[in-house]
């Protein structure tokens, strides 16, 4: 199950919080090197802030997190804004209605091939439920080679904002995909994913008037 | 290292505070306010008998604290161990799991975490002049929100300077001056930006700002950039407002 996690609801999910903050650690920098930093082994970046949403992948069993990956108005500074805007041919997307998706992390102990895949069809799909939940027409994102194909070709309606460029030991390249239901049905049906991924738990539900 | 309003209101209050003990209250109220169940902000001695001038602000339970004093661990503690050796905050999980530990390290870990006392998050404390010192902090039940967590660096090394302040008020601390470069480039480092921001913001390139903010730690004598922009709040350099984002 993937959990929507906002400013209103976040404080009931301050252990899966803190697991991701963690996982986001051991993967970027531990494993893949990226140069972040993470006094406290916590990886939390300046764009870690009250008004972006999370969704995070928690096991049935035992509640654990499987995965996550982070939400960013772009009205305000965010990654693609203050790092990658070079990779924007025609310049930055921002709006109201343009997020950016960044920090999708796999937890540490799911295995790379079709494991890593099947949650990242399964984050997707979570995104784009969300988006419609929150109004968004597209989001954008950065995909290092290895991400960018498969981001591609999931389904949803994806497009270049600008070429594959090397920065670092990475080639990356900015993306957009429109959210849209028809884009969820087919994320879904290519996926083989059935209903709703995401859940959206509140601490206090407003009573119907 | 983001300075929240959270921990900028807490530094106020602790500026306000008029003995150790004062600082010590608003320490507890407002780490609880965070989700911490426990504090530990205090010099490496024996708790229940401290040294002049040592910090102790401990609010674990009484039973843990009277067996700590006589069984004598804050020779062995090996949280207190780590944090001697670490430069940077850690979880003790993160930490301790790697490390050779004595059988009795592992009873005195294993023991705490019985009664609650698992789990935390160590603050090294390395100040001149100061005893050994650390902020451990254990979360409660309902967890920490992990944005809180930078903001608690901060909280804990002024905390602890402020509460040693206050204690030792005779004597005079060195103030050494700051450049208005340093000064600027503390502020902004103190309100949570990085080397990469604040070159941008103040047009120099991000080596001179890592090398402006490393003059001002050699000027204190510190090892952590919260530490210098905690001493330059203290002695009046830089003000706390600066902070705000």
């Amino acid at each position: 199950m993937i959990h929507i996690i906002t400013e209103d609801n976040r404080h009931l999910f301050r252990h899966a919080l803190m697991e991701m903050h963690r996982h986001r650690k051991s993967v970027f920098i531990d494993r893949m090197r990226w140069g972040l930093e993470a006094p406290q082994g916590l990886e939390i970046d300046q764009f870690d802030a009250a008004d972006a949403v999370y969704l995070v992948e928690t096991a049935a069993h035992d509640g654990a997190v499987t995965g996550s990956v982070r939400l960013l108005p772009t009205a305000r500074a965010h990654l693609m804004s203050e790092v990658f805007a070079h990779l924007c041919v025609t310049g930055v997307p921002r709006g109201a209605r343009i997020w950016e998706v960044s920090r999708f992390c796999p937890a540490p102990q799911i295995a790379k091939g079709a494991p890593r895949q099947a949650l990242l069809a399964r984050m997707i799909a979570g995104i784009m439920e969300t988006g419609l939940l929150f109004g968004m027409e597209r989001v954008t994102f950065v995909a290092g080679a290895a991400l960018a194909p498969l981001a591609m070709a999931i389904g949803w309606d994806a497009a270049p904002l600008g070429p594959t460029m090397r920065m670092g030991r990475e080639r990356v390249r900015a993306i957009t995909a429109a959210i849209t239901p028809e884009g969820l049905n087919a994320v879904r049906a290519r996926n083989s994913l059935t209903g709703p991924m995401t859940r959206f738990a509140a601490a206090v539900l407003p009573a119907a008037a | 290292m983001p300075s929240s309003r959270v921990a900028i209101e807490f530094m106020e209050k602790c500026r306000a505070a008029a003995s150790a003990d004062a600082v010590r209250d608003v320490l507890f109220a407002d780490m609880a306010a965070m989700g911490f169940a426990y504090v530990a902000c205090c010099s490496h001695v024996d708790p229940l008998r401290p040294p002049p001038g040592a910090v102790n602000m401990i609010n674990y339970p009484a039973a843990w604290l009277a067996r700590f004093s006589a069984e004598n661990y804050a020779a062995h503690d090996p949280v207190f161990m780590a944090a001697r050796t670490s430069a940077v905050p850690f979880f003790w999980d993160d930490v301790l799991k790697g490390r050779r530990l004595t059988r009795l390290q592992r009873d005195i870990l294993q023991d705490a975490a019985a009664i609650g006392l698992a789990n935390g998050l160590t603050i090294p404390i390395h100040s001149p002049g100061a005893l050994p010192a650390s902020c451990s902090l254990v979360p409660g039940p309902d967890g920490v929100d992990p944005l809180q967590v930078p903001a608690v660096f901060l909280m804990a090394v002024y905390a602890h300077e402020r509460a040693r302040a206050l204690l030792d008020d005779g004597a005079h601390a060195l103030r050494p001056a700051l450049s208005a470069r340093e000064r600027e480039c503390l502020a902004l480092a103190g309100a949570g930006k990085s080397d990469w921001v604040i070159g941008r913001m103040l047009g120099i390139h991000e080596r001179t700002v890592h090398n402006t903010i490393e003059r001002a730690k050699k000027r204190y004598g510190v090892a952590f950039r919260v530490q210098a922009v905690v001493r330059a709040v203290l002695d009046g350099q830089i003000r706390i407002d600066d902070l705000a984002d």
